[in-house]
């Protein structure tokens, strides 16, 4: 089966002062039909630049220098890049939504929900306003909203969370096949994110759309996602199943940041923050980008950049020349990396 | 240990006043307009307090010579009186700029201090405070001027210049009382709060620097609506100065009916162009240190 | 004798006594909090949650007595601070000191790193002339992590990341030598890749120099971590719902509101977030501050509610019998001498 969408070998540059900001370098996955795929990494990484590429609306100082972005129907295999405008908006929202990071004060101010909803509609080439408030109503029911009460609410009117969730609804208008959400649930309360995170699980199983979402809050993933890709610098440097990246980590990456998330249950094990800071994207270093951070790291490391290898298994690679010794430090047990460490 | 790392003035890392003029220039030099303004500045700097100490001051002209047009003598012609237009354009700007510039200081002083601390204080003195400026706002300014300016004649343009901001203070001190009332809730103010740095401390060191913006585009705007202000007054007669002044070219073109004569357009137009100039050199500058000062609009 | 007096027997650096706090908003009053009582022992390590809304900046600001309380008592070292005048009311102040959230806003951005920490140490005379300070600041930065130090003194704060600005907070803190830190959500706006380690950088604060720190977060993961070895207090709309040692709280919650948060939360870890047993609450309505519900405010969620009873009678904090001591506001687990986490199980 064809992927919904296929990046290959994606490079995004954003120009400034000093020079390109390689923000986004030679990044290549696939996303099946019906998958949830969640891309973490810490602040900077590159992870919103990479999908807001995905809907093409990178800022005016963003250049992709390489790759392509090649999105799939029941129909047709289109490229991103080279999408004539008309097209791309109809590509937008009704083949792929996405709810953009902070995006709750993204709302107009001074329209109500139903406006925003009867907007979106509008510029859609929705013109017949019953339907879209069926529609509407129906969408609010699904995020378990009442649909009379909000559609007259102003967005000061709406709690955060409630704001998320008519977020989603309103990504969900055209019924897109696939969903992009940026950090969809920080500045959110427990109680809160708990209800949002239920919610897409259900709705994924539901609706049947493929889920891209952007977290830095490794807890969520573990909840949602089918598979993992880890951003570090721009790059990915692991991409793995769920249980492969939570349990077998084998780029130490992916094993500083699960070390570094500490947990409400169970064993507490070795919390360790990840010592320094990521790299300068302007001026990159020759070899692995973690090197100065890298607990493991040894003179052929900083040589040249590794290539992203199966490890274990096939549908389990990183960017790492020491794979094999991480996997002798973590194993394969299914227990928290943190647990482990402390242990041995 | 060296000295070499205790922190000066000069420092590579403390932007010293001549880095801090070099990057300012270099971002004004990314908005032609401003550019353009503050290129204006300066030649109106230059002409009003340089170019007097080379050009002698012409006092009594050729009465053979009145209201003559433009000619390589006399480039902006003469007067109803015979003297050089252009050496009373380069003389009398002095005036105008000196109170512009004395009152605009002023009304800023004035203003920064009374609303900074009117907002810290509260309680009754705020509420005094600006009720006076209330009351100074309600009043037409210009009927307040002539009044004033009748009644008290400043004779000088030191005391034309306090009686401008007198008058000029409770429009900025409103809104400096408002920006302090909102950076006072910042976070570093209630750590300078808590670890008791004293009030002066937090006005001159934690509130005051993030308002220098704030407050130099305030002064040249203060400074504009001085100068409105005093050609206004002299234009009507109110302040009898002596001495050359181009507000006061004016006055004299109007009294001695220069209006009347065709060849006297350079008299009567180029202290009118002069003000318009200089006034527009200054809100172009304004204009474009709104832009800069904007930290988002500087990112880009 | 209550959790906090056996920890902190007599020893109370600092404490709220049945504090309350109103604030005049449109459309009525609320009272952000409400009757808290809350003792920091010197050297402790005390934890603050609860969701947005819930009185945690307005509780840690009236620690700091920064906010006046609306009726209640502060004491410092035994005495009521708010009937201190000028001088005494200052070294309170100085006693202490507060980390605030957000360490883009906590710093003047017109200032340098070392102009910001100087400042204090020439006004409270710990230091003499320009050498003296800059060897003092050069310590202080020593002590948060930011070395070498002499690349950060002429740095201004958008020089400086996230964590490092907030170390920096931290060390301006530490000018002023103070009992205690209140921290308020000092780590949820750094990366999560450094949070570790700035929680043990206050962690060493408190074990090398005796400072107590009381962490608010909304963040129970971070809480059980920074405060293993102390408590964790739990409060709801503006009351302290729960308060007692961590690993207690954490692993068998008491009040039936910090159990429903703890099942709620989802964790690093696919298998055990996916198989957790979660707490139905009755509604996901929380009742707006200008209408609070009368006895416990919890009762319209709470599984446990009993009408008559629930709805009635505001739950005082009161110890619950049980191996670990621990402080609860809940008529059913107090009658039933049972952690609701049991009882709802
Ligand atoms: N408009 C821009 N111009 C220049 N550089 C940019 C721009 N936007 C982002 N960058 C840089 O590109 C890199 C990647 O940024 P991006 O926003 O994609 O990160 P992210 O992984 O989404 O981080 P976060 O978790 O903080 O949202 C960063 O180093 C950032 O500084
Ligand atoms: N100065 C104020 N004026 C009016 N209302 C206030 C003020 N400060 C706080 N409040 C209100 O008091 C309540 C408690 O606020 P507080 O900031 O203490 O909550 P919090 O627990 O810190 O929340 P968060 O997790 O969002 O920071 C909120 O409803 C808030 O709107
Ligand atoms: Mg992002
Ligand atoms: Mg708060």
């Amino acid at each position: 089966m064809t992927p919904i969408l296929s990046v290959r070998d994606l490079s995004i540059d954003y120009r400034t002062r000093r020079g390109p900001v390689h923000a986004v370098r030679d990044v290549s996955f696939d996303i099946e039909k019906g998958e949830t795929v969640a891309i973490i990494g810490e602040s900077g990484s590159g992870k919103t630049t990479l999908a807001v590429s995905f809907i093409r609306l990178s800022p005016r100082s963003a250049r992709i220098t390489k790759g392509q972005i090649l999105y799939t129907n029941d129909r047709e295999t289109v490229d991103i890049q080279t999408l004539p405008d008309d097209e791309l908006r109809q590509y937008r929202w009704s083949e792929c939504a996405m709810v953009f990071q902070a995006a709750l004060n993204s709302f107009n101010p001074v329209i109500n929900i139903w406006e925003q909803f009867a907007d979106t509609a509008r510029a859609h080439g929705m013109k017949d306003s019953a339907k879209i408030h069926a529609r509407a109503q129906e969408l609010l029911d699904l995020v378990h909203l009442d649909p009379d009460r909000i559609l007259k609410a102003y967005p000061h009117e709406l709690s955060g969370g409630m704001k998320q969730r008519v977020l989603i609804a309103l990504s969900l208008l055209l019924e897109p096949q696939l969903i992009i959400l940026d950090e969809p649930t920080t500045a959110l309360d427990i109680l809160t994110q708990r209800s949002i995170i239920d919610l897409l699980g259900q709705l994924r199983k539901k609706l049947g759309f493929s889920l891209i979402f952007i977290s830095h809050d490794l807890s969520i993933a573990a909840e949602l996602a089918d598979r993992m890709i880890t951003m570090y610098a721009g790059t990915i440097v692991e991409r793995a199943s769920v249980t492969d990246l939570f349990y077998r980590p084998r780029h130490p990456y992916s094993v500083g940041l699960l070390r570094a998330v500490p947990r409400v249950s169970g064993a507490m094990g070795s919390v360790a923050s990840i010592p320094g800071s990521p790299p300068d994207l302007i001026r990159l270093p020759s070899g692995c980008t973690y090197v100065p951070r890298c607990p493991l790291a040894i003179a052929a490391c900083a040589e040249r950049e590794p290539d992203l290898v199966p490890v274990d298994t096939p549908n389990h690679e990183a960017r790492c020349i020491r794979w094999k010794t991480v996997a002798e430090q973590v194993g394969t047990a299914e227990v928290a990396v943190a647990e482990k460490i402390a242990t041995a | 240990m060296t000295a070499a790392a205790i922190p000066r003035r000069g420092d590579r890392t403390l932007p010293g006043p001549i880095e801090g003029g070099l990057e300012f220039l270099r971002l004004l030099s990314r908005r032609p307009s401003g550019l353009v303004g503050f290129a204006g500045i300066v030649f109106f700097l230059v002409l009003a307090f340089v170019a007097p100490i080379f050009v002698p001051n012409q006092e009594s002209g050729d009465v053979n010579a009145i209201y003559q047009t433009p000619s390589a003598q006399h480039f902006l012609g003469t007067d109803n009186t015979g003297r050089d237009v252009l050496n009373q354009i380069v003389q009398g700007g002095k005036e105008i700029i000196g109170v512009a510039l004395i009152t605009a200081f002023l009304t800023t002083l004035v203003a920064t201090v009374l609303g900074s601390v009117s907002a810290l204080v509260g309680g009754r003195f705020d509420a005094a405070l600006v009720g006076l400026a209330d009351i100074l706002l309600t009043v037409p300014p210009l009927i307040v001027l002539i009044v004033i300016s009748a009644l008290a004649r400043p004779t000088n343009f030191l005391a034309l210049a306090l009686v401008l901001s007198l008058l000029g203070w409770a429009g900025l001190m409103r809104q400096v009382r408002a920006q302090v009332l909102t950076l006072k809730e910042r976070d570093y103010v209630e750590a300078a709060k808590s670890l008791d740095l004293g009030l002066t401390h937090i006005v001159f060191r934690e509130i005051l620097p993030n308002m220098r913006s704030y407050i130099v585009i305030h002064f040249v705007l203060a400074m504009t609506g001085a100068i409105y202000a005093q050609v206004a007054l002299i234009i009507l007669g109110l302040v009898p100065f002596s001495g050359k002044n181009w507000a006061l070219m004016l006055y004299f073109a109007q009294t001695q009916g220069a209006f009347y004569f065709r060849d006297a357009f350079w008299f009567v137009f180029s202290p009118i162009f002069a003000i318009i100039l200089l006034q527009l050199s200054l809100v172009l500058f304004v204009n474009a240190m709104e832009d800069i000062f904007n930290p988002r609009l500087r990112s880009s | 004798m209550s959790v906090a007096d056996s920890t902190v027997a007599g020893r109370a650096v600092i404490e709220l006594d049945h504090v309350s706090r109103a604030f005049k908003v449109p459309g009525g009053t609320i009272t952000a909090v409400d009757g808290v009582s809350l003792a920091i022992g010197a050297g402790e390590a005390l934890c603050i949650v609860g969701e947005s809304g819930c009185g945690k900046t307005t509780t840690g600001r009236m620690l700091a007595g920064i906010l006046h309380p609306t009726s209640g008592r502060l004491l410092y070292e035994g005495e009521d601070v708010w009937r201190k005048k000028g001088n005494e009311l200052s070294t309170f102040r100085r006693a202490v000191q507060l980390v605030h959230q957000d360490p883009y806003a906590s710093l003047n951005p017109t200032r340098t790193i070392f102009q910001t920490l100087s400042a204090p140490l020439y006004r409270h005379k710990k230091a003499k002339g320009n050498r003296d300070a800059t060897n003092r600041v050069r310590h202080l930065l020593d002590v948060v992590g930011l070395t070498p130090p002499d690349d950060f003194l002429g740095k201004y704060p958008h020089q400086l990341s996230g964590g490092q600005r907030q170390r920096v907070a931290i060390a301006r803190a530490l000018t002023v030598d103070p009992r205690v830190i209140v921290a308020d959500e000092a780590v949820s706006m750094v990366d999560v890749s450094i949070r570790i380690s700035l929680l043990n950088l206050l962690l060493g604060l408190r074990s090398e120099m005796g400072v107590s720190i009381v962490l608010i977060t909304h963040d129970l993961a971070v809480a059980r971590y920074f405060a293993r070895e102390g408590r964790i207090g739990v409060m709801y709309l503006g009351r302290m719902v729960e308060l007692g040692h961590s690993e207690a709280l954490v692993s068998d919650p008491a009040h039936p509101y910090s159990a429903a948060l703890i099942a709620a939360i989802p964790e690093a870890d696919p298998r055990i977030t996916r198989s957790k047993e979660r707490v139905a609450l009755k509604t996901a309505e929380v009742p707006s501050l200008l209408a609070l519900p009368p006895g416990c405010t919890f009762h319209p969620r709470c599984p446990l509610a009993e009408p008559g009873l629930c709805d009635v009678q505001i739950p005082e904090l009161l110890p619950l019998p049980a191996d670990t001591p621990r402080e609860v506001a809940c008529h059913v687990a107090i009658r039933e001498r049972r952690p609701a986490a049991e009882l709802l199980a």
